[in-house]
């Protein structure tokens, strides 16, 4: 029984296919669907820059919700979509746990090499610290 | 000077800013940085090919572009304080940010004073640069633990306007000569900071919201007047354009649209001429030969930084983890750091050896803390299950 599935979506081409796996796991287990957007900030910031960048992220991602959000409207299942701030990985695992997710989907694409030094790959970083399930959908093309 | 070579100068400039963007962007760090390591690799490469006067860094048009970016920058960091918050928690606050940038400033002009043997003067100038916070960083910070709505941390916010404020200050008051001209120009920007609070939103209500964009042009009446008046009393312009930021917050500082104007004409033209000339005149050769300096004030701050500010943010009973990652974060400072430096330059109050250990040490002091802090202090507090095994 899966009751809550939690997907990390950024907009990119393989959250738009971890978007629908998500959507056929959750009509069929009956599941809510949790979507979250993860406004970074700079790795590196400064003054004025930084606040800009995540005013920007966060408006560009509740744009992206929107448009999820009608896409499922058809759909029979219960929906809920938030935008936060911060490290992806940490933000879906953090929110994971404060919703009691019992399932996690998230896209996997490449990196630049700086972030993969950085804070590696999300979705590795998701399955190491999630409490839960994990699935990561992978992007063929990318 | 014919205008061919001006445009063809702006262009080289330009050019370079599009590059440090590209370079910020790939990175995802911010384009102050990345503009002022182009503009140090760019005066060493440019100076070695087709010798160091094709940038013309001296170039009046260029230092009042750049100047002007410093002025418009400090002025949008002014306008993000939260006036509500400030004014509620402005004893905290006081206190926490005054700590801040007391324990660097002391810390720092001490070192560079005793161990690095610089003049009291440069000492002073390198304890200010190094003093230094940055609000909108520890903001992000605050963002992400959700810590923007509670006591703590609307309270370390407010602090770190202090600390920039009292940077500010120190800057503008402590090298200046203190005669009737400080005065005539502490009394009439006082009496600004009194008045416009109250004039600038009506003003704007009557004439604003048009396309001749008045709002920027009034702004920038003010800013440029007092920078003059600053200047003129042997200050420094950016001391007004803060306190004119704080004192607009409420009004300004919420009108989300002007803002983004201001952005727009401060990151898209302005700052690249300050950060890409703030790098070109550093001098790569002379702090690879004594990287000392650097490594000394780099040390200097990051210890003095947590010796002040870790107590405080346990003192108000934050965790462990988060209380070392808001330090650490505290830790950076680009803007006025480099502002600081440059003006240290600029007023010969330190040579161009001490000038480019100072914005390397400040290049230092906002990626290092951060990398530290990412790596070992991110607060995983919720994730009480962590595997022993690496991801």
């Amino acid at each position: 029984m899966i009751g809550k599935i939690l997907l990390g979506y950024d907009g990119s081409g393989s959250a738009d296919l971890a978007l629908d796996f998500a959507t056929g796991l959750a009509c069929r287990f009956g599941s809510e669907l949790h979507v979250l957007a993860v406004a970074r900030p700079l790795e590196v910031g400064d003054d004025v820059e930084t606040l800009a960048v995540v005013e920007n992220s966060r408006h560009r991602y509740e744009q992206l919700l929107r448009g999820v959000r009608e896409k499922l409207a058809n759909e029979s299942i219960k929906t809920e979509f938030n935008v936060v701030v911060g490290h992806p990985a940490e933000q879906l695992v953090r929110y994971a746990e404060a919703h009691q997710i019992d399932h996690i989907v998230v896209g996997h694409r490449g990196h630049t090499l700086f972030e993969r030094w950085l804070i590696g790959s999300v979705a590795r970083q998701v399955i190491a610290y999630a409490h839960c399930a994990v699935t990561v959908v992978r992007d063929r093309g990318a | 000077m014919p205008m061919t070579e001006i445009w063809t100068q702006a262009t080289l400039w330009i050019a370079l800013a599009v590059i440090a963007a590209l370079l910020a962007i790939g990175l995802r760090i911010a384009t102050a940085l990345s503009e002022i390591v182009v503009g140090i690799l760019a005066q060493l490469l440019i100076g070695v090919v087709f010798g160091s006067a094709l940038l013309a860094g001296d170039a009046s048009w260029l230092k009042f572009l750049a100047g002007a970016g410093a002025i418009l920058l400090t002025f949008l960091a002014g306008a993000e304080l939260d006036p509500a918050v400030f004014r509620k928690e402005w004893k905290q606050a006081t206190l926490i940010g005054l700590v801040s940038f007391a324990a660097p400033f002391l810390g720092c002009a001490a070192i560079a004073r005793w161990a690095l043997g610089w003049s009291v003067e440069a000492s002073w100038l390198a304890g200010i640069a190094m003093s230094t916070t940055s609000v909108a960083v520890v903001y992000a910070v605050m963002l992400e633990f959700g810590l923007n709505a509670t006591y703590y941390g609307k309270v370390v916010l407010a602090a770190c306007f202090i600390t920039d404020l009292a940077t500010v200050i120190g800057l503008g008051l402590l090298f200046a000569p203190f005669t009737i001209k400080t005065l005539v120009f502490l009394g009439v920007g006082a009496a600004s900071f009194l008045v416009l609070p109250w004039l600038t939103p009506r003003f704007f209500r009557r004439f604003g919201n048009r396309p001749s964009e008045l709002e920027a042009k009034f702004l920038m009446l003010w800013l440029f007047g007092l920078g003059a008046l600053a200047t003129w009393a042997g200050s420094e312009a950016v001391l007004p354009a803060y306190i004119l930021g704080m004192v607009l917050a409420g009004s300004v500082g919420k009108d989300h649209a002007l803002i983004r104007r201001l952005r727009t004409l401060t990151f898209g033209l302005l700052t690249p001429f300050y950060f890409i000339r703030a790098g070109s005149l550093v001098s790569l050769p002379a702090l690879v030969a004594a990287p000392a300096a650097f490594l000394v004030l780099l040390g200097a701050k990051l210890v003095s930084k947590i010796a002040g500010v870790y107590p405080v943010t346990r003192f108000l009973r934050s965790p462990r983890q988060e209380g070392m990652y808001t330090t650490l974060l505290m830790s950076t400072g680009l803007t006025f750091g480099t502002i600081s430096a440059l003006f240290g330059l600029s007023h010969e109050i330190v040579d161009q050896a001490q000038y480019s250990a100072l914005v390397a040490a400040v290049i230092g002091s906002a990626v290092l803390p951060t990398l530290v802090a990412n790596a070992f202090f991110l607060p995983r507090h919720l994730l009480t299950t962590i595997p022993e095994e690496k991801p």
